[in-house]
């Protein structure tokens, strides 16, 4: 290799990697920043639609208060309560919010909470995607709404995974169907 | 002056800087297309590292390095690091390999070739080291050893037992490539071994988009790989497929007769269309494929031994290949019949006048190396007196189209020498005869301009490879040393 070669090379490898490194900083903060953003507007959505379910029946309207007082952490509270309203109602098709198994990933923990209605899938809310690296938040964000908008529309956790999201999908439809299993659907 | 100028067809070089005007005159008539050439060169350099770097900074910008966390996200990241590296490489090797004139123009058809073989190793361990280290650090992630994880991989994750396909595909590949294996067995199972690499490539690639979570849908990541598996993908289709159908159709090329020239040699003339737009000024080397039973399937690589004789302003006229029989291949070449179809493959190689960096100019061929040598001193610029032949082979016989080189010589005012006689057996360096050896000759005794001349070589490997030796050491720099090899 010529020196004229091998020094424009190096020099232009090494701008490639820098912008590259440079922008990666940069993306990794904005994400966080997005990341935190929508996790507050998922708990936003999630006590919102826990809301509408609460005309329904009286144990879950509790439920979603206790939700709405106590924030993000307080939804785990809030699905023990789902919990035990299932069993309390133990009817085949009783309506109320339902959480899927935690399914553990190589990115991360998923768990899925759904609100049934009346026998029908109502709502699908993911309670934790998974967010190992900051990649896989990205991806998270971006499938979970096209697996809540299939499963709302298939009725099941019969649906495809989404492409490019095949674990987080797998784990996401798996959680699902526990939930699904758990509201005797 | 003007017998020094025998313009070949489309020759660029000839063309530009005009009869007896150098475009530069202290520099003489070739450095700037040396120059350019030699900048093509380094750019192609850049640009291949470059693409290296790139396929590291798509993961860094995707902001990689600050998800690493713990020991698993470490060995995961650089697993991740090494497969794009690792198929950034491939890609390159697969345009290496595609004859791209912009490539092949640059830096010849032998050395795009050598580069393409000097890859095939580290890319073939950055891939291993992609699936060992994703297998480790996802098991380390999952709390699974190596082996249950790339199980729990192959089973779980779809299009994932496609990419340990592919592993194995490059694995053959490569292996079968190494010189110590690829001696034991003959070229077709290593030719059809290789084209396996297309589908060790298809095979890599579903895992990349659908698992890759860098190239997930919607970044620019993904654009940016699709785009350079596409374009190397079109590159090929075009230069290795739809090239050579076209250049065979508009050229239509059928054998005209086959002349002996020698024991076991002889002149294939074949008859064509539009032969000035063959060749340009590229290099003359093809790969010819007669359309006959039992042979069409056979690619010949050869050179031309006559430029182009275009007889009408259609260029429908003759051109030329001498033939020495090397394998059973060759052997049925000498029995062609008239009129049989010539699919053409090419021109390849930089062994032409786009070469030329200096005014003067040496050709030294062997035996059958001679041949090449006479298209180019048929057309190749030089001014009377200011170029120098140098033929060698066993006996006079031996030294095929020399009354025509002679010929040429004198119509074009070269020094021509032949050298007969076999080469002293004790002697593994020398590519002289054993006695001009003993009287103690060198290069620059026959031609002692060498050391600022183009040197223009062609011959079997271990002697063509001592002259070059011989040329270094009397001075000769590398840029100005042409060979090509033609034997793969």
């Amino acid at each position: 290799m010529r020196i004229r070669a091998a020094v424009s090379a190096a020099l232009a490898s090494a701008g490639i990697l820098l912008v590259g490194w440079q922008s990666g900083v940069h993306v990794a903060d904005t994400r966080s920043a997005v990341a935190a953003a929508s996790t507050g507007n998922e708990t936003a959505g999630t006590s919102a639609g826990t809301g509408s379910s609460d005309t329904s029946g009286p144990a879950s309207s509790g439920t979603s208060g206790s939700s709405g007082a106590a924030g993000s952490s307080g939804s785990a509270g809030s699905s023990g309560a789902a919990g035990s309203s299932a069993a309390a109602g133990s009817a085949a098709k009783a309506g109320g919010t339902y959480d899927g198994d935690i399914v553990q990933t190589r990115f991360g923990t998923v768990q899925v909470q759904v609100t049934v209605k009346a026998g029908a899938i109502t709502d699908v809310t993911a309670l934790k995607l998974t967010d190992a690296e900051g990649r896989s938040m990205q991806i998270s964000n971006y499938a979970a709404p096209i697996l809540r908008s299939e499963v709302l529309q298939a009725q099941s956790a019969e649906v495809q995974t989404v492409g490019g999201a095949t674990v987080t999908s797998n784990a996401y439809l798996t959680s699902l169907q526990a939930a699904l299993d758990a509201a005797n659907l | 002056m003007n017998t020094d100028l025998l313009p070949s067809p489309g020759a660029d070089a000839l063309r530009r800087p005009g009869p007896g005007q150098p475009a530069n005159p202290g520099r003489g008539r070739f450095a700037s297309q040396h120059r350019r050439r030699l900048l093509r060169a380094d750019a192609l350099t850049v640009a291949a590292w470059g693409s290296l770097a790139a396929s590291v900074a798509l993961w860094l910008a995707d902001g990689g390095m600050t998800g690493i966390s713990t020991l698993g996200a470490g060995i995961t990241a650089l697993g991740i690091v090494a497969g794009l590296a690792g198929m950034d490489l491939v890609l390159l090797m697969l345009l290496l390999a595609a004859r791209i004139p912009l490539i092949d123009g640059a830096v010849g058809h032998d050395r795009a070739l050598e580069f393409h073989r000097k890859l095939g190793k580290p890319s073939l361990y950055l891939l291993l080291a992609h699936g060992v280290l994703i297998a480790i650090g996802y098991g380390m992630a999952e709390g699974l050893d190596p082996v249950s994880e790339a199980v729990a991989l192959w089973v779980l994750v779809p299009d994932m037992w496609l990419a340990f396909v592919s592993m194995a595909l490059f694995i053959a590949v490569v292996v079968t490539s190494l010189v110590a294996v690829r001696r034991r067995f003959p070229y077709e199972f290593w030719y059809v071994v290789h084209l396996l690499t297309y589908a060790a490539v298809l095979t890599a690639l579903p895992h990349q988009f659908s698992v890759g979570a860098l190239f997930a849908p919607g970044t620019w990541q993904r654009w940016y790989w699709l785009a350079i598996c596409i374009a190397t993908g079109a590159a090929l289709l075009y230069y290795r497929v739809m090239q050579p159908v076209l250049a065979t159709f508009r050229h239509q090329l059928t054998v005209e007769r086959v002349t002996a020239v020698a024991p076991g040699v002889v002149n294939i003339e074949m008859s064509g269309l539009n032969l000035n737009t063959l060749a340009g000024a590229g290099g003359r080397f093809f790969i010819w494929r007669f359309l006959a039973p039992g042979l069409w399937w056979h690619p010949h690589p050869f050179s031309l031994s006559a430029e182009p004789l275009a007889v009408d302003r259609n260029g429908r006229g003759r051109l030329r290949i001498t033939v020495r029989n090397l394998g059973k291949g060759s052997a049925q070449l000498s029995r062609l019949k008239r009129g049989t179809k010539v699919a053409v493959e090419g021109p390849y190689g930089l062994f032409s006048s786009a070469a030329r960096s200096k005014d003067h100019v040496v050709m030294i061929g062997a035996g059958i190396g001679i041949t090449p040598l006479r298209a180019l001193l048929e057309t190749t610029p030089f001014e009377p007196g200011k170029a120098t032949v140098l033929l060698r082979g066993h006996s006079d016989q031996e030294l095929y189209l020399g009354d025509e080189i002679l010929e040429l010589c004198r119509a074009r005012g070269a020094t021509l020498f032949h050298l007969t006689g076999s080469r002293d057996p004790g002697s593994r360096e020398s590519w002289l005869p054993a006695s001009e050896q003993r009287a103690g000759y060198s290069l620059t005794d026959y031609a002692p301009e060498v050391a600022g001349a183009d040197i223009y070589v062609c011959g079997p490997a271990r002697w063509a490879e001592n002259v070059l030796d011989a040329a270094r050491s009397a001075g000769v720099r590398e840029d100005q040393l042409h060979y090509e090899r033609f034997d793969w």
